[in-house]
């Protein structure tokens, strides 16, 4: 039976059914349908990965191993959520007159055509074929982040779209020289770029080209996955889009991209023998990180304070993949795995948030969320404490697999970098959300439309399933990881 | 399997092709009018098909000459259709000044060029068919950034960034043996194709929205 190819098509095409649909309800169960279904297919998929190895279609046009069924899971989640937060959200936006029925109709004809560019990302054997599948997820996002169509939103897609095209560019000629590679070991006849082709001549191509391959690679897909210094779109992008759009930025489409610079990287490891690529990779994950925390720790607005939240957790994945032990980068997997499910909790609680009080800056919304919006802010306080890394949450878990694993494996300098961040952005997170979220409201609170049942389904439902997968791991799952962390650690 | 002295002949008809190229940037630097400047991204990239088409014949590879055709219709033809039709729309028709003037922008581009050059001398035994096409490719990379920079017109950035791509698109055909799979290809000519419109539905907005298509105006996001 096929797999690869419904996982693809599904959002493919309630994509282009949402064009013609009748009613917003009628797009939002399209678009509910096929990340529903995905999630099933991805299920499935990880079933047959762990039974029988990589999985390929097409003639191993699409190619699936256990790396690939984990990111079409965390995909699936993230967007399935997101459907079923937006419906209610954006019927809000119409009745303030925020968004259009056109503009809505937009969000749900763009969304899972980005959704199927990330499908293709990570199920696409070829590495060109990778590269345009991450282009076209930048361009079906550009739209949803100028979605409301103020200034500071078409600024912040503007941005995202040049910073983002600069980067693919630079991504695309990382590529290029990949396959000039490729090319230089077969003079006469047209190779294939099959990522299974590549990695078993890995060892025989030109190492030179590979490393400037590689460093193209990170600054490209460096760049599309937030990592500092080239994550100047990020906060602009992940505050000004509708927060559905901001939640599938920072859940899953951040982790896309450093997909594809995982791909690269497990590349080079195979043909360079020293650390080329991955002290690279530890360099921009620890800049990412602690960069990050100073800006969250003055930060003013609550959005862009979780998207620098983003940039340090992408960072954390980063290093962990990079200090290569067995132990740090199934902690990397894990956390990627949390991360998207805690994530967009948080972004859905903003759009709460924003859509009762009018402002996402903390002065504006002042004290007392708690009041006015119960049921939000419990979840979103047990997901911010989550996104820190307390126990008994998953990600307190993931995070100290990866320290536990630094410490083990020696590399104490990095490992110490690590925590300091963490507790930096702790502290400023824990700080800032305590102090909108409880308390009591100021006096002469105007706060009238407050509709504190709206988009709780979405929510609580994450949040169920961050607490089972935090307190259970299913074996399968664990095989999963730890056949992933074997693809990317596959020599010492 | 190729005549003697065809291989001669190629090479240096794409080397002179690509040296054009690069003449075609260092024009666009100091260029102020936008519809001149499309023109000149038109030219440059029907001299980047046609070098695809003398790879094409001299190897006698059916797939490259799609790749011609695909960027003589893609970017010769239909995207500076768009793009003139997207200027008229707007009713904007010339660049500002740029940040740097016009010798001090034409001294950079000369070193810029000095840069690639000095950048791909390792990497010229890679090359297959043409001298320094590496080098070249290179120098539209740099210089386009360079454009991008200097430039505030929401449409000059995105004509910077087409001549990027054809930077890389050179350096595609100048270290491959055949240029990228078929299929490579044709994701990517959509990918630009389907970029142009995105830039142009948003410089459309933009222009809507605060009357100007002058990105340095887009300055409200910090921190």
């Amino acid at each position: 039976m096929l797999l690869l190819t419904p996982i693809l098509l599904a959002p493919l095409l309630a994509g282009c059914l949402c064009l013609a649909a009748r009613s917003v309800r009628m797009m939002e169960a399209l678009g509910t349908a096929a990340f529903a279904a995905t999630l099933g297919l991805g299920i499935a998929l990880a079933h047959q990965v762990l039974a029988r190895g990589a999985v390929t279609e097409w003639d191993e046009f699409l190619r699936a191993d256990a790396l690939s069924a984990w990111m079409v899971l965390l995909i699936s989640v993230v967007s399935l959520s997101t459907m079923l937060y937006a419906g209610r959200y954006f019927r809000r936006d119409q009745e303030t007159g925020m968004a259009t029925a056109g503009r809505v109709r937009e969000f749900y004809a763009l969304t899972p055509l980005f959704g199927a560019g990330m499908f293709l990302v990570v199920l696409s054997n070829n590495l060109g074929v990778m590269w345009a599948a991450v282009e076209s997820t930048a361009l079906s996002s550009v739209l949803l982040v100028a979605l409301y169509n103020r200034r500071t939103s078409l600024e912040a897609a503007w941005k995202y779209v040049i910073l983002g095209s600069i980067g693919l560019a630079l991504a695309l000629l990382g590529t290029v020289f990949v396959y000039a590679a490729a090319c230089k070991n077969q003079p006469d006849s047209i190779p294939s770029f099959n990522w299974s082709y590549m990695m078993s001549v890995a060892a025989r191509l030109d190492p030179h080209l590979l490393k400037l391959a590689f460093v193209f690679a990170v600054v490209g897909y460096g760049t599309k996955a937030g990592l500092a210094p080239m994550h100047t779109w990020l906060p602009d992008a992940h505050s000004e889009a509708p927060s559905p759009t901001s939640a599938m930025l920072s859940g899953v489409s951040l982790k896309i991209a450093l997909y594809a610079l995982i791909r690269f990287h497990i590349l080079a490891s195979a043909c360079l023998d020293s650390g080329f690529s991955r002290n690279l990779l530890l360099v921009f994950g620890l800049f990412s990180m602690l960069l990050a925390v100073p800006f969250i720790l003055v930060q003013r607005n609550l959005k862009r304070m979780l998207a620098y939240s983003s940039l340090e957790h992408v960072g954390l994945i980063c290093a962990g993949i990079a200090m290569n032990t067995p132990a740090t980068i199934f902690g990397a997997l894990l956390h990627m795995g949390y991360h998207a499910l805690a994530k967009p909790v948080l972004f859905f609680a903003s759009g709460n948030i924003h859509q009762t009080f009018h402002s996402l800056e903390f002065r504006l919304i002042g004290p007392g969320v708690a009041k006015v919006l119960p049921g939000t802010a419990l979840l979103m306080g047990l997901a911010a404490l989550a996104a820190i890394g307390l126990p008994p949450f998953g990600l307190f878990l993931s995070e100290l697999t990866i320290v536990s694993g630094g410490l083990a494996s020696g590399q104490t300098v990095a490992t110490v970098l690590i925590l300091a961040a963490l507790l930096g952005s702790f502290w400023g997170i824990l700080q800032h959300l305590s102090r909108i979220l409880l308390g009591s409201r100021k006096q002469g609170d105007t706060t009238q439309d407050a509709r504190p049942a709206d988009g709780l389904p979405a929510m609580a439902m994450l949040m169920a399933a961050l607490a089972v997968f935090s307190l259970w791991l299913p074996e399968p799952l664990l095989e999963l990881l730890r056949q992933g962390a074997q693809l990317i650690g596959g020599k010492p | 399997m190729h005549p003697p002295g065809s291989t001669e002949i190629a090479s240096q008809a794409i080397t002179f092709m690509a040296a054009l190229m690069l003449v075609l940037q260092l024009l666009m630097i100091p260029q102020r009018m936008l519809l001149a400047t499309i023109r000149l991204f038109a030219i440059q990239s029907f001299l980047l098909a046609a070098i695809a088409a003398v790879v094409a014949y001299h190897h006698q590879a059916s797939h490259v000459y799609v790749v011609a055709i695909l960027t003589v219709v893609g970017k010769v033809l239909l995207l500076p259709w768009l793009l003139n039709r997207l200027v008229r729309r707007i009713e904007i028709h010339q660049e500002i000044e740029p940040l740097l003037n016009a010798p001090a922008s034409m001294l950079l581009g000369g070193g810029l060029t000095l840069l690639g050059y000095v950048v791909a001398r390792p990497f010229t035994s890679l090359e297959r068919l043409g001298h320094n096409t590496l080098a070249i490719a290179l120098t539209l990379l740099l210089t386009g950034f360079f454009l991008m920079i200097n430039r505030r017109k929401a449409i000059t950035q995105v004509l910077a960034l087409l001549t990027v791509e054809n930077g890389v698109m050179l350096a595609a055909v100048a270290l491959t043996t055949y240029g990228m799979p078929l299929v490579v290809e044709l994701g990517i000519f959509f990918d630009v194709l389907v970029a142009v419109m995105v830039l142009g539905i948003l410089v459309y907005r933009i222009r809507e929205n605060i009357a100007s298509i002058d990105t340095s105006q887009l300055n409200q996001l910090k921190g």
